[in-house]
C-alpha cells in the first residue's frame, strides 16, 4: 500500500494554477525526487501535503487516512515532517532546543505537571533531550558537543540546513519531505548529504520525498523521479528514464534548444 | 578636518541647549532645585543644568569613523570639540533667556505655565541677562572641555568614574530610604546624609564615590583573575551557591518592611502589584510574543471579582448598599475562583484574535482593555459594579483575624503572590510549554509545521497571563479597599508593557528591575510624580536606542554567547586528544563511533 497517495490534487492562486490534477504515490521505504523548473509547483505540493495550503480539489491520503481539513500540526503528528526551501530555524533557540521542539508532538506534559515538575514530566524531559540528541548525532559531530548550546543563528549555512533536517527527524516521522536540502552547499557537503539521505531510509526506515535541483543528488538518491511542469506531472520513472524524457528536457531547456540539438 | 569636528560639536551643542530649554520649560529644573543631592549647593536641578553640556560634549567627542577607520580623538582635540559643544549649549540657553527678557516672563507663562520667575531666576543665577549669558557660555565651555576630555580617556579610567558618580546620584536620590534603614538598624546616618538638606554630606558623597569606583575596579579585577569562565564556575558550586544566595535574598526581602517603615512599604506594595502585572504580561508578550495592549482588563477583572466574591458594598445615593450580586467568601476561597475566571476571560479574549499578529493584535486588545473599563463603569452594571463610584469596603484578606491592609502587612501578602508568580513563570519557561511558546514567537508557521498547535498555546498564554494579572488586581483591591473604574485606564496597560520592555522581554529579573525602576523610583521621590510619564517616555526611548534587549536580557543566552569561543577551543582540544580532527571528520559513516 502506498504511504502517501495524492489524487487529482489541484491548487490555484488567483488565475495561476500551481498544481493541476496531480497524481502521486509514494511507497513505504521509497526515496522519490521531485524535479522541475522554477515555478513548476514543487513547493506548493509540499505545502499542500503538510496542510499549509488546503487543496482546491482532489484528495491526499497518508497511511490510509485522509488529510483534508487537518491543520499542519496535526499532520506532523500523523508522521509527516518537512524542511523548508529557505532555512527556517528558531534562530534564538539553541541547537538542542531546536531539536527538542521537534519532539513536541510526541510528548504531552501539560500545565500542572510542568509547574509542579512531576516525576512523569521530568522523565519525559529527559527522554526529549535524549531523542533530540539522537537526532543531532545523526550528523556526526557537526551538531553535537559545544554546539548543542549555541544559538542556531551562529551556525554555518550548511549546519543550519543540517539542523533543520535534525529538527524534522526529531518529530519521529514516517515520511520526510526535504525541500532542496543541498541548496547553497558546496560539492563535498552535497555529497555527504546525498549519502545521508540514503542512510535515513536504511537506518531510520523513513520514506523520503525530496525536491532537488542538483541532478547528481537526484541521480544518487532516487528510487524514482517525478518531473513537474506548470503544476502537471510530465514524466515519472527511474532517473535514467526521466533524464532522457523529451518533455523534461524541453521543460528545462525550452523548445528551440531541443529542436536545434 | 578639525572644522568638521567643531561643526559636530556645535550640532551636539544645539541639541544639548534644546534639551536644557525643554527641561526648564516643563518645570523640571525649577522643581528639582529644592532637592539637594550633595551638600546644600548640588541639587538635582543643578545637575539637570550641568548634564546637557556635559553629555553633548561627550557625545560629540566620541570615537568615530573617518575615511574608513575608527578614530579616537586625542585629549586636546576631544576637549576642543567639547568646548564647542558646551559653548553652543550655553549660547542656546542664553538665547532662550534673551527671549524671556524681551517677551517678558508673564506673557510666556500664559502659554508655558512652568516658565516662572523662579525658574528664570535659577537659570539666570539672579543676575542681569548679559552676565548670565556670559556665565552660561563660559561655564558651558568649561563643562564641555571636561566632558570631551572625559570621553577621550581610556575605558579603564572612564568606567570607575562613571560608576562612582552614578553611586553618588543613586544614593542621593534614595535619601528617604537609606537613612530610614540605617536608623532602624540602629546605625547613625548623619555621617552620610545631612539632617538639614536631607541630601548627602560632602564627606558622604566622597565615600559613596570611592565605594562605587573602588567596588567596580575590584569587581573587574576579580573577574579577570578567576580561572575558567562564568559558566564553569556556576556549574561547580551551583546548587550550594544558589541556595545560599536565595536564602540571603529571601531574608532581606522579609526584613525590608520592618527596616524601611510604612511609607517605603506602601511603595513596595505598589511595586509588587505592578510586578505581578509585569510578570503576567511577560508570559503573553515576552514568552508567547503576543503584543497585548489591553492587559488592564485582567487587572480590572481581578479587582472587581474579588470585591464581589468577598462581599464589598456599592456606593449608593445614601451611604452604601449591598450589590445585586454578592458572595461573602473569604479572600482565600475567592482567589482561586477569580483566577480561574480571569483565565477563562483570557481565553474568551484570545479566541477571536488568534489570527491577528503584531500591530493588529495590539489594536484589538487595546480595544478590549477599554471595553472592560467601560463595562465596569456602565449604568447597566451599576447595581453590581457600582458604576463610576465603584465598590468599597473590600475585605482586608484576613488570616486568623489579622488583616493585610496595613502597608507593612500588605507587603508580605504581595511578596507571597509575586514569588508564586515567579515560580510558575520560571517553571513554565523551562518546560515543553515554554519551548512551544518560544518557537511560536520566533516563527509561527514553522512552529505549526513542527507539530505545535499555535491555537492551543496562544490561548494558554492568554489564560496564564490573565490569571497572573487578575491576581495583581485582587491584591490591588485589598490594598485600596475600594475598586473604581478610574483605576483601570489604558495607562495601566502601558505601564505594565513598559515594565516588561525596560527590563528585557522574557526575562524575570528584568521584569523585577523594570517594576522597581518604573514604580519604585517615582514613589521614593515625590517630586518625580509630576514628571513620571515624561521620564517613562524618555527612559523607554533611551532603552530602545541604547539597549534594545532591555536592562537585564535573558542572562543565560548572553553568557553562552560569550563562552562560545572558550568552549569551542576546549572541544577542539578534546577532539585532538581523542585522535580525530573534528573539522575534517565529516558526518559520513567513518566519523560515527
Amino acid at each position: 500500500m502506498a504511504l502517501l497517495e495524492c489524487r487529482d490534487v489541484t491548487k490555484a492562486f488567483g488565475g495561476l494554477a500551481a498544481l493541476q490534477g496531480l497524481d502521486l504515490d509514494v511507497q513505504v521505504g521509497e526515496i522519490v525526487s521531485v524535479i522541475g523548473p522554477n515555478g513548476a509547483g514543487k513547493t506548493t505540493l509540499f505545502n499542500v501535503i503538510t496542510g499549509i495550503y488546503e487543496p482546491d480539489d482532489g484528495r491526499i491520503r497518508f497511511d490510509g487516512q485522509g488529510l483534508a481539513g487537518l491543520k499542519p500540526n496535526q499532520i506532523t503528528k500523523l508522521g509527516i515532517a518537512r524542511t523548508f526551501q529557505t532555512v527556517h530555524l528558531f534562530a534564538n533557540m539553541t541547537v538542542l532546543e531546536n531539536a527538542m521542539v521537534g519532539q513536541h508532538c510526541r510528548t504531552r506534559a501539560g500545565l500542572v505537571s510542568s509547574v509542579l515538575r512531576l516525576p512523569s514530566q521530568r522523565a519525559e524531559e529527559e527522554r526529549v533531550r535524549e531523542r533530540a540528541r539522537q537526532a543531532l548525532a545523526f550528523f556526526g559531530p557537526r551538531l553535537t558537543g559545544y554546539r548543542e548550546d549555541q544559538p542556531a543563528s551562529v551556525l554555518s549555512y550548511a549546519n543550519r540546513r543540517r539542523l533543520e533536517i535534525a529538527r524534522a527527524l526529531a518529530t519521529e516521522p514516517k515520511l520526510l519531505l526535504l525541500d532542496e536540502p543541498t541548496a547553497g552547499m558546496n560539492p563535498v557537503e552535497t555529497q555527504e548529504l546525498t549519502r545521508l539521505i540514503g542512510r535515513m531510509r536504511d537506518e531510520l526506515g523513513l520514506t523520503i520525498l525530496v525536491i532537488e535541483h542538483d541532478m547528481r543528488v537526484v541521480k544518487g538518491v532516487s528510487d524514482r523521479v517525478v518531473a513537474l511542469d506548470y503544476g502537471r506531472k510530465i514524466a515519472e520513472g527511474t532517473y535514467e528514464q526521466v533524464a532522457h524524457d523529451e518533455r523534461v528536457i524541453e521543460a528545462y531547456l525550452g523548445r528551440r534548444a531541443v529542436e536545434s540539438a | 578636518m578639525s572644522g568638521a569636528r567643531l561643526r559636530e560639536g556645535a550640532r551636539a551643542g544645539l541639541i544639548g541647549g534644546a534639551v536644557f530649554v525643554f527641561l526648564g520649560m516643563v518645570g523640571m529644573i525649577a522643581n528639582f532645585a529644592g532637592l539637594s543631592l550633595v551638600g546644600s549647593q548640588v541639587t538635582l536641578g543643578l545637575v539637570l543644568m550641568l548634564l546637557p553640556a556635559l553629555i553633548a560634549a561627550a557625545t560629540a567627542a566620541r570615537p568615530r569613523v573617518e575615511a574608513g577607520e575608527v578614530r579616537r580623538l586625542p585629549t586636546p582635540a576631544a576637549a576642543a570639540t567639547g568646548i564647542a559643544a558646551g559653548a553652543v549649549t550655553g549660547a542656546v540657553v542664553a538665547a532662550a533667556l534673551l527671549v524671556v527678557e524681551v517677551v517678558t516672563v508673564e506673557r510666556i507663562r500664559s502659554v508655558f505655565v512652568s516658565v516662572s520667575p523662579t525658574l528664570v531666576g535659577i537659570v539666570a543665577f539672579h543676575r542681569t541677562w548679559a552676565v548670565a549669558a556670559a556665565i552660561h557660555v563660559a561655564g558651558g565651555a568649561v563643562l564641555g572641555a571636561a566632558g570631551g576630555a572625559y570621553r577621550s580617556l581610556a575605558p579603564d579610567v572612564r568606567r570607575p568614574v562613571a560608576v562612582g558618580l552614578g553611586t553618588v546620584l543613586v544614593l542621593g536620590l534614595l535619601q528617604r530610604l537609606v537613612p530610614t534603614i540605617l536608623f532602624e538598624l540602629g546605625l547613625r546616618s548623619d555621617w552620610l546624609y545631612s539632617r538639614t538638606t536631607l541630601g548627602l554630606t560632602w564627606p558622604g558623597a566622597g565615600l559613596a564615590f570611592a565605594a562605587g569606583a573602588g567596588g567596580w575596579v575590584i569587581w573587574r579585577r576579580r573577574r579577570r583573575w578567576q580561572p575558567g569562565g562564568p559558566l564553569e564556575r556556576l556549574a561547580e558550586g551551583e546548587r550550594a551557591t544558589r541556595i545560599a544566595l536565595g536564602a540571603v535574598v529571601l531574608v532581606g526581602l522579609l526584613a525590608l518592611p520592618l527596616l524601611a517603615g510604612s511609607v517605603i512599604s506602601e511603595i513596595l506594595g505598589l511595586v509588587a502589584v505592578f510586578l505581578l502585572l509585569g510578570l503576567g504580561l511577560n508570559v503573553v508578550v515576552g514568552y508567547a510574543g503576543l503584543l497585548d495592549l489591553g492587559y488592564v482588563a485582567f487587572f480590572a477583572v481581578g479587582a472587581y471579582f474579588t470585591a464581589l466574591l468577598t462581599g464589598a458594598d456599592i456606593v449608593a445615593v445614601l451611604g452604601t448598599a449591598e450589590p445585586a450580586f454578592s458572595l461573602h467568601l473569604s479572600f482565600y476561597a475567592a482567589l482561586p475562583i477569580v483566577i480561574l475566571l480571569a483565565a477563562g476571560i483570557g481565553i474568551l479574549i484570545g479566541a477571536p484574535v488568534l489570527r491577528l499578529r503584531g500591530d493588529y493584535l495590539a489594536i484589538v486588545t487595546l480595544g478590549f482593555g477599554e471595553i472592560a473599563r467601560i463595562v465596569f463603569a456602565s449604568e447597566w452594571l451599576q447595581p453590581v459594579a457600582g458604576g463610576a463610584q465603584g465598590l468599597r469596603a473590600v475585605t482586608p484578606a484576613p488570616i486568623l483575624g489579622i488583616g493585610f491592609r496595613q502597608p507593612q502587612r500588605f507587603y508580605y501578602l504581595a511578596l507571597a503572590a509575586c514569588l508564586l508568580a515567579i515560580f510558575v513563570s520560571r517553571r513554565l519557561a523551562d518546560s515543553r510549554i515554554g519551548r512551544a511558546w518560544t518557537a511560536m514567537r520566533e516563527d509561527e508557521q514553522v512552529a505549526e509545521a513542527m507539530g505545535i498547535s499555535t491555537v492551543k498555546y496562544k490561548l494558554l498564554a492568554f489564560a496564564i497571563g490573565g490569571a497572573v494579572g487578575s491576581l495583581g488586581g485582587a491584591l490591588f483591591a485589598v490594598k485600596l479597599s475600594t475598586v473604581q473604574p478610574d483605576s483601570f485606564t489604558i495607562l495601566v496597560s502601558i505601564v505594565a508593557l513598559a515594565i516588561v520592555i525596560l527590563g528585557g522581554m522574557g526575562s524575570i529579573p528584568g521584569v523585577v528591575v523594570g517594576a522597581l525602576v518604573l514604580m519604585g523610583l517615582p514613589g521614593l521621590l515625590a517630586q518625580f510624580e509630576e514628571f513620571r510619564l515624561l521620564i517613562y517616555g524618555a527612559v523607554l526611548i533611551a532603552v530602545m536606542i541604547l539597549r534594545p534587549q532591555g536592562l537585564i536580557p535573558n542572562v543565560r543566552r548572553m553568557r553562552e554567547l560569550k563562552e562560545e569561543e572558550r568552549l569551542q577551543d576546549a572541544w577542539l582540544r578534546a577532539g585532538e586528544q581523542a585522535g580525530e580532527e573534528p573539522e575534517v571528520a565529516v558526518a559520513g559513516e567513518e566519523a560515527r563511533p
